[in-house]
C-alpha cells in the first residue's frame, strides 16, 4: 500500500514534514517533561497516601522530596561505597600455603596397568 | 629397531595396496585417454607453459591485479579511521571495527566467487543482513538502555526540551538534502545523520534508502546505508572537534560561567516508573519508532527493576559488544569502493557536517531561549544545550570540558547527561516520524 502523493513539489512536502515533525518531537518530549514535572510527584504522593503507616496522618506526609539531599551527595556516597568495596582486598592473608592434594586410588590412573609396562 | 621395521611394513603395505586401487582408476583413464590423446603431444612440451599460465591465472585473482584507485583510497581511509581511534581515542570502540571493516570491504577481488559483501551467499553478506534489515540497531538500543542512567533527566525534566531542540538538525538536513536533489525517502534517511545517533541512522536508512524500495514514479531508491552510517559514525567521533567552536561562537563568557544547582536525588521508584511511562508516551506518539524506543526502555527497565540484574548485565556488556563488532565490521565493509565512492556519498558527507552544526546550534540557542524564562539558580548553562545532539556520551563530555575551561570548578557532566539522553529519545522519535511520513 503506497500513499499517493498529492504534492508534486518535493520541497513543499519537505516543509510540511519539517514543521509537523518538529512539532511532534517537541510535543512528545514536552509531554514527557510535564509528566515528570507534575504527574509523577502526584502519583508518588498518592502512592504514599495509599501505603501510609497506620499511625501516620495524611497531613504528616509531605508531597515534596527532601531538597537538601541532592544528586551530588548521592554520587559522593556511592563513590565512597564503591571505593570501599573495591579496595577491600588490602587486608588479605599474605601467607601462601600449598596444600598437598592426595588422590584416591583408581585403576584408571594406575601405573600398574599402563601400556608402557608391557614393553620388552 | 622395531619401530623402523613397523614403518617399513606400513609403507610396503601402502605400496602393495596401490595396484589394487590403481586397477579401478586405470579403467577410468582408458576412456579419457582417447579424448586427450589429441592434445597429449602438446601437453608433453607445454608442461612449463602450463605452469606459467596457472601462475598467470593465480595472479589475475590476486588483489594486486584487481586493485583500483578507489580501493586504495578507501583502504587508506580505513587506516586513518584506525589511527584516529587509537591515537586520539575518538570513539575507538566504533572507529576500529569500522576501520578494519573498510579495509576488509575494499580488498580487491574477482566478482562471482561469493567474496564481497554485496554478493549473495558470501559470509559478509549474511552478517550484513542484520544491517540491511535493521536488526542490529534495536539490539544496540537494548544495551544502551541497560547502560543509561536517566536520573538526571528525571530530576530536571525541563532539560528534555533541549533534546527536542537539537532535532532541528535532523529536519534542517532533510530540507537541505531535498534542495540538493535527493528524493523524499533518501532525504529522510540523510536527515537522520543530524540525530547524531549511529543505530538510529542505520535503522532509518535501512528502511528508507535500502536500494529495494520503490518510489512512486517506479524507480528504486539508492542504497545509501553505507555512506549514511559512515557519515553518522565519523561525525560522532569528531564531536570533540566540531562542537567547541560553535559553543564559543554562540555563548558569552558570562553564560558559560553559570553554575547550575545540583540535581536532586531520584528515588528508585521514579527510576522504575520512568521507562514504563516514557515507553508508553513516546511510542503512542510515534509508533514507528517502537523497535528503537521499545528496546531502549526495555533495557532501562531491566537495569532499574533491580530484579533482572543478570539480563541487564548481559545486555550492557556481552550482547552490545557482539552486536557492535558485527555492526562495525559490516558497516565498514559496506563501503566497497565501486558502490561507495559516488557523488551522492560526498554530498551526504557535506550534509552530515552541516547537520551536526545545525543540531548543536539548535540546542545552544534553545537553551538561551529557555534562560529568558528562568530565574535565579534555576537558570541553565547554555553549554549543555549542545549535548542535545545525542552522540552519547561524547557530547556531554565535550560540554563538561568546555565548562571546565571557562570555570575550573564548574562540573557540568551530570547536567549535560540529561539533554544527552533526551537527544537519544528525541532522535528516535524523529526517526519514527520520518518513517511514518515516508516509509
Amino acid at each position: 500500500m503506497k500513499t499517493i502523493l498529492l504534492y508534486t513539489d518535493v520541497l513543499d512536502e519537505g516543509y510540511i514534514i519539517l514543521m509537523t515533525g518538529l512539532l511532534i518531537v517537541f510535543g512528545g518530549l514536552l509531554l514527557l517533561t510535564l509528566f515528570f514535572k507534575y504527574g509523577l510527584p502526584f502519583m508518588l504522593y498518592i502512592y504514599k497516601l495509599i501505603t501510609k503507616g497506620p499511625d501516620k496522618k495524611v497531613t504528616e506526609i509531605s508531597p515534596t522530596v527532601n531538597e537538601n539531599f541532592t544528586g551530588e551527595i548521592a554520587a559522593a556516597i556511592s563513590v565512597a561505597v564503591h571505593m570501599y568495596l573495591d579496595e577491600q582486598h588490602d587486608n588479605e592473608n599474605a601467607i601462601l600455603t600449598i596444600k598437598q592434594a592426595r588422590k584416591m586410588y583408581s585403576p584408571w590412573s594406575s601405573k600398574i596397568y599402563g601400556a608402557y609396562n608391557n614393553r620388552f | 629397531m622395531k619401530k623402523i621395521l613397523l614403518i617399513i611394513g606400513v609403507i610396503s603395505l601402502l605400496i602393495s595396496m596401490r595396484p589394487i586401487l590403481g586397477l579401478t582408476s586405470a579403467s577410468n583413464t582408458v576412456e579419457t585417454t582417447a579424448v586427450t590423446s589429441i592434445t597429449e603431444d602438446e601437453q608433453e612440451d607445454s608442461f612449463i607453459s602450463e605452469g606459467i599460465s596457472g601462475v598467470k591465472q593465480f595472479l589475475s585473482y590476486t588483489g594486486f591485479a584487481n586493485a583500483q584507485a578507489g580501493n586504495i583510497i578507501m583502504i587508506v581511509i580505513g587506516i586513518v579511521f584506525i589511527y584516529l581511534g587509537i591515537k586520539f581515542d575518538y570513539e575507538p570502540l566504533l572507529l576500529i571495527p569500522i576501520g578494519v571493516g573498510v579495509i576488509i570491504g575494499n580488498i580487491p577481488f574477482v566478482a562471482g566467487n561469493q567474496t564481497g559483501i554485496y554478493e549473495t551467499g558470501s559470509v559478509l553478506n549474511y552478517l550484513y543482513f542484520g544491517v540491511v534489515k535493521g536488526i542490529y540497531p534495536p539490539l544496540i538500543f537494548l544495551g544502551i538502555g541497560a547502560m543509561t542512567d536517566f536520573s538526571s533527566l528525571i530530576a530536571n525534566p525541563k532539560l528534555m526540551l533541549l533534546g527536542a531542540a537539537a532535532q532541528i538538525g535532523v529536519f534542517g538536513t532533510f530540507l537541505g538534502a531535498l534542495y540538493l536533489g535527493f528524493n523524499l525517502p533518501e532525504a529522510g534517511a540523510i536527515g537522520i545523520i543530524g540525530g547524531a545517533d549511529g543505530p538510529t541512522a542505520i535503522f532509518l536508512s535501512s528502511k528508507l534508502a535500502n536500494g529495494v524500495n520503490l518510489l512512486p514514479d517506479g524507480t528504486t531508491v539508492k542504497n545509501l546505508i553505507g555512506p549514511i552510517a559512515i557519515a553518522a559514525y565519523s561525525y560522532m567521533a569528531l564531536v570533540p572537534v566540531i562542537q567547541p567552536p560553535i559553543m564559543k561562537l554562540l555563548t558569552t563568557k558570562n553564560e558559560r560561567l553559570i553554575r547550575m544547582k545540583p540535581p536532586r536525588a531520584v528515588s528508585q521508584k521514579e527510576k522504575m516508573i520512568f521507562p514504563v511511562v516514557a515507553l508508553l508516551l513516546t511510542t503512542f506518539i510515534s509508533p514507528s519508532s517502537l523497535p528503537l524506543l521499545g528496546m531502549l526502555f526495555f533495557g532501562n527497565l531491566l537495569k532499574e527493576s533491580g530484579r533482572t540484574e543478570r539480563l541487564a548485565e548481559t545486555a550492557r556488556t556481552k550482547m552490545i559488544d557482539i552486536v557492535t563488532i558485527l555492526l562495525g565490521v559490516t558497516v565498514g565493509a559496506s563501503t566497497q569502493a565501486d558502490i561507495f565512492i559516488t557523488k551522492d556519498s560526498m554530498l551526504i558527507f557535506g550534509l552530515g557536517a552541516i547537520s551536526f552544526v545545525i543540531a548543536t546550534m539548535g540546542g545552544l540557542i534553545f537553551a538561551k531561549f529557555m534562560n529568558l524564562f528562568l530565574k535565579g539558580d534555576n537558570k541553565i548553562n547554555p553549554l549543555i544545550g549542545a549535548s542535545g545532539v545525542s552522540a552519547v556520551p561524547d557530547s556531554a563530555r565535550v560540554v563538561h570540558a568546555e565548562g571546565l575551561k571557562a570555570d575550573p570548578k564548574n562540573y557540568l557532566l551530570m547536567h549535560a547527561m540529561a539533554p544527552n539522553v533526551a537527544g537519544v529519545i528525541g532522535s528516535a522519535i524523529a526517526a519514527g516520524i520520518i518513517l511514518s511520513f515516508l516509509g
